[in-house]
């Protein structure tokens, strides 16, 4: 049994726990790389445009996508037991309520405050005003990667760190940085990548990495690269730090800092831990090197994130979360900071927790890489 | 067309002050202050996601690459640009705006709040792009409100002072040149035996490397019958006689320009009336025509064949800093075309036996008729 079929059944026993008649899964046509896709955990298919799924009790579900003429396609990837298409989700989606038998029946939603409050009120007004919200039920059910999505974590991450090899075969000084970011983007989507949260930005002393913008590549530039390619549903993020020439020796030693601490977090990241005793064991790295006071913004975000578009948990990587690590959870580990002397620096990889701790799924991990000038 | 949102808008895109200097905007916030004084508004909250940011960019500059951002702009005092994304990510946010005071809105309260209690007494704010917000979000501009402010909806109102400017006019233009080049990169590794999404990928990345904002494709696997997006399989072409179906949609400078790509190696009837009804389109397209009475005369034309599924019912469209503007070209449409608005206009059909096709043309009304900005390529491939 494929992912899908079986978290449509495990909706099914949910309900039936719960003493609930439907679930309503809904999507606002965006596919965000820090959130659940809850209309993808439980279908396999990414709409083009907004989009619900309806599972009842008795096992029955519909997906319902837009644009309508995108019914032909979702309807072959689809794990539901019909597929229709409309250009209008609310009223579509009252419609299967009615063929489903649920006029004024207990319903469950997943996602209505992720949509666009126009269609939110309007999809409220199908779900009959009277649906209660379980924003958590997805984000939980896909929590822990199964093995085929697991497979597919591993084939992004190898698309990214064949895309940063050919970044490497290509930068030079005198290329802008969206010609570089061009050429990664364009050969992770020939290696198969379907979407990708790519930042790349480059300066002599970069205060943070953004996305690739005019300005033209220099000798002694530090180029940041957040390259995070989607494959089959699943984002991997590396973070990669490139220096145009040699590398001063400043520069190695403030980098090897960030690698400790990505050390230090992937051993605690085991079963059990709290991702906020992750956090602090790769902040206490930067604390114990003098840099305490840049644990935080602007001069980092977080420690690292989970990574739609099954599920985002656990969330970010901060010193607030007290949520725990379990087997088989993937998420992006990256310890990346701005440090005075050398401005942003970047070192992050995809990990699964396992027994023994975070396991890198990339094959070769951060290291403070340097290209010809 | 719609097409699949990325998760981030990755390309290149700065306030450019030589394209669009400050007095641009001071003429554009002019207008905005004379609706506000029209309609007692002490300020227009001005709402945009990644996905459609039309009104946001147009008096910011600003386009949201992700999630959502907002102009706060008052009628008197000083504007502020609220961005959703950290504190760190705000120096880079400032190079795409000309609105100097930015703020991260993950602090609502400490962004939000201090900009609203500048403004004197109490009344109503005029909202631009609000039925895109995410309902938590709009539950905190609420709470900030309180019962001194209320809000009025200003879209229609502020869709009426958007007229096309001419300094727009010349960055549609150059979106439009781009887009030729990039139609034209479609075209030839099908030419050459290459599969669609080869080809697809090639006028992206020749598309990418002109510095493009954002890319968006759509291919036909199966001879024009649909469209889909990306699959990734890169498959060979299977019959080395047909033809190919794709769209390609390029943001540049903050302005879509978009074009259907038919790439023929036989003649087909559905090519020929498909043609025949963009013509038909051309040569009304002018001020003052009925959009309804468009539409019914490409329909005549395209006849024996009906409008293709993926058209959903409209030849043509508004197009500009959103790929739709509005102004359907539609059965039931009520509107007439005006000087000044730039037309993305589409038509095809289908065959079952032998295909499908998709032409399609932008073009600009003009005073006294209409400017040609681009065709789709006549892409005879033998």
């Amino acid at each position: 049994m494929g992912a899908q079929a079986l978290r449509l059944s495990e909706t099914v026993r949910y309900l039936e726990t719960e003493g609930l008649d439907a679930l309503v899964a809904v999507n606002y046509g965006h596919n965000s790389f820090l959130e659940s896709h809850a209309v993808f955990v439980l279908s396999g298919v990414r709409p083009i445009g907004e989009s619900a799924v309806v599972v009842d009790r008795a096992g029955s579900s519909t997906l319902i996508v837009t644009p309508a003429w995108d019914a032909v396609r979702a309807a072959k990837l689809s794990q539901t037991s019909k597929t229709v298409g409309t250009e209008d989700l609310a009223a579509m989606l009252a419609a299967v309520l009615k063929e489903h038998r649920l006029d004024g029946r207990a319903i469950v939603s997943v996602g209505l405050s992720t949509l666009a409050q126009g269609l939110a009120k309007r999809t409220e007004a199908a779900l009959g005003g009277n649906s209660r919200a379980n924003e958590l039920f997805i984000r939980q059910l896909a929590r822990i990667r199964s093995p085929e999505e697991l497979a597919a974590s591993e084939k992004a991450t190898a698309i990214a760190e064949q895309g940063y090899a050919h970044m490497l075969c290509c930068v030079r000084p005198g290329m802008h940085e969206y010609e570089l970011a061009a050429e990664l983007y364009c050969e992770m989507k020939r290696l198969g990548a379907e979407d990708n949260f790519l930042l790349l930005s480059a300066s002599q002393h970069n205060l943070a990495v953004r996305a690739a913008g005019g300005r033209v590549l220099d000798i002694g530039d530090i180029i940041l690269s957040e390259i995070t390619p989607c494959y089959q549903g699943q984002f991997a993020q590396i973070c990669r730090t490139t220096v145009i020439g040699k590398p001063t020796p400043l520069m190695q030693e403030k980098y090897a800092i960030l690698q400790t601490a990505m050390r230090a977090g992937q051993t605690a990241a085991v079963p059990g831990a709290s991702v906020r005793d992750v956090t602090a064991a790769m902040d206490d790295c930067f604390r114990a090197a003098g840099y305490g006071d840049y644990c935080r913004p602007p001069y980092m975000r977080v420690r690292g994130h989970g990574l739609g578009i099954t599920s985002d948990l656990p969330g970010d990587l901060t010193a607030e979360s007290d949520t725990r690590l379990e087997a088989g959870m993937v998420f992006v580990m990256h310890p990346n900071q701005y440090i005075p002397e050398t401005g942003y620096l970047m070192c992050g990889e995809p990990v699964v927790i396992t027994p023994t701790g975070a396991k890198a799924l990339s094959a070769r991990v951060a290291e403070l890489d340097s290209v010809a000038a | 067309m719609r097409t699949v949102q990325p998760c981030i808008i990755i390309g290149s895109y700065a306030w450019d002050q030589d394209r669009v200097p400050r007095d641009e905007f001071q003429i554009r916030i002019g207008a905005l202050n004379q609706l506000m004084d029209e309609n007692g508004w002490k300020a227009v909250l001005v709402y945009g996601d990644a996905a459609e940011h039309s009104a946001l960019a147009w008096f910011s500059g600003f386009t949201t690459r992700l999630r959502w951002g907002m102009a706060l702009i008052p009628r008197e005092g000083e504007p502020r640009l609220l961005i959703s994304m950290s504190s760190r990510d705000v120096p880079a946010m400032k190079l795409m705006t000309w609105i100097p005071d930015v703020h991260s809105g993950w602090n609502w309260e400490s962004a939000f709040d201090p900009w609203l209690a500048k403004l004197n007494g109490e009344g109503a704010l005029g909202s631009v792009g609000f039925e895109l917000m995410r309902p938590p979000l709009f539950a905190s501009l609420q709470k900030s409100l309180g019962n001194r402010f209320s809000l009025q909806a200003a879209d229609e109102a502020v869709a009426g002072v958007r007229t096309l400017r001419p300094r727009e006019l010349s960055q549609i233009r150059a979106a439009s040149r781009l887009v030729q080049t990039a139609g034209a990169a479609f075209v030839e590794p099908w030419r050459l035996g290459k599969g669609i999404e080869t080809a697809a990928l090639a006028a992206e990345r020749t598309a990418r490397m002109m510095a493009a904002q954002d890319v968006r494709t759509l291919v036909s696997f199966d001879g024009g019958r649909t469209l889909a997006p990306f699959r990734g399989a890169f498959e060979p072409q299977a019959d080395r006689q047909a033809g190919m179906v794709g769209y390609i949609a390029v943001k540049h400078m903050g302005y879509w320009a978009d074009m259907f790509v038919t790439g023929t190696r036989r003649a087909s009837e559905v090519e020929r009336q498909v043609q025949a009804s963009l013509r038909t389109l051309l040569e009304l397209a002018k001020p003052g025509a009925a959009a309804a009475e468009l539409y019914a005369k490409a329909i005549g034309a395209l006849a024996p064949y009906t409008l293709h599924p993926v058209l959903s019912g409209s030849v043509g469209r508004r197009i500009g800093l959103s790929l739709n503007e509005g102004g359907e070209i539609r059965s039931d449409s009520r509107h007439t075309l005006r000087p000044g608005e730039v037309y993305s206009l589409a038509v095809g059909g289908c065959d079952p036996q032998t295909g499908g096709a998709l032409t399609s043309a932008m073009v600009a009304i003009t005073a006294t008729g209409s400017e040609l900005l681009h065709l789709s390529p006549a892409s005879k491939l033998q």
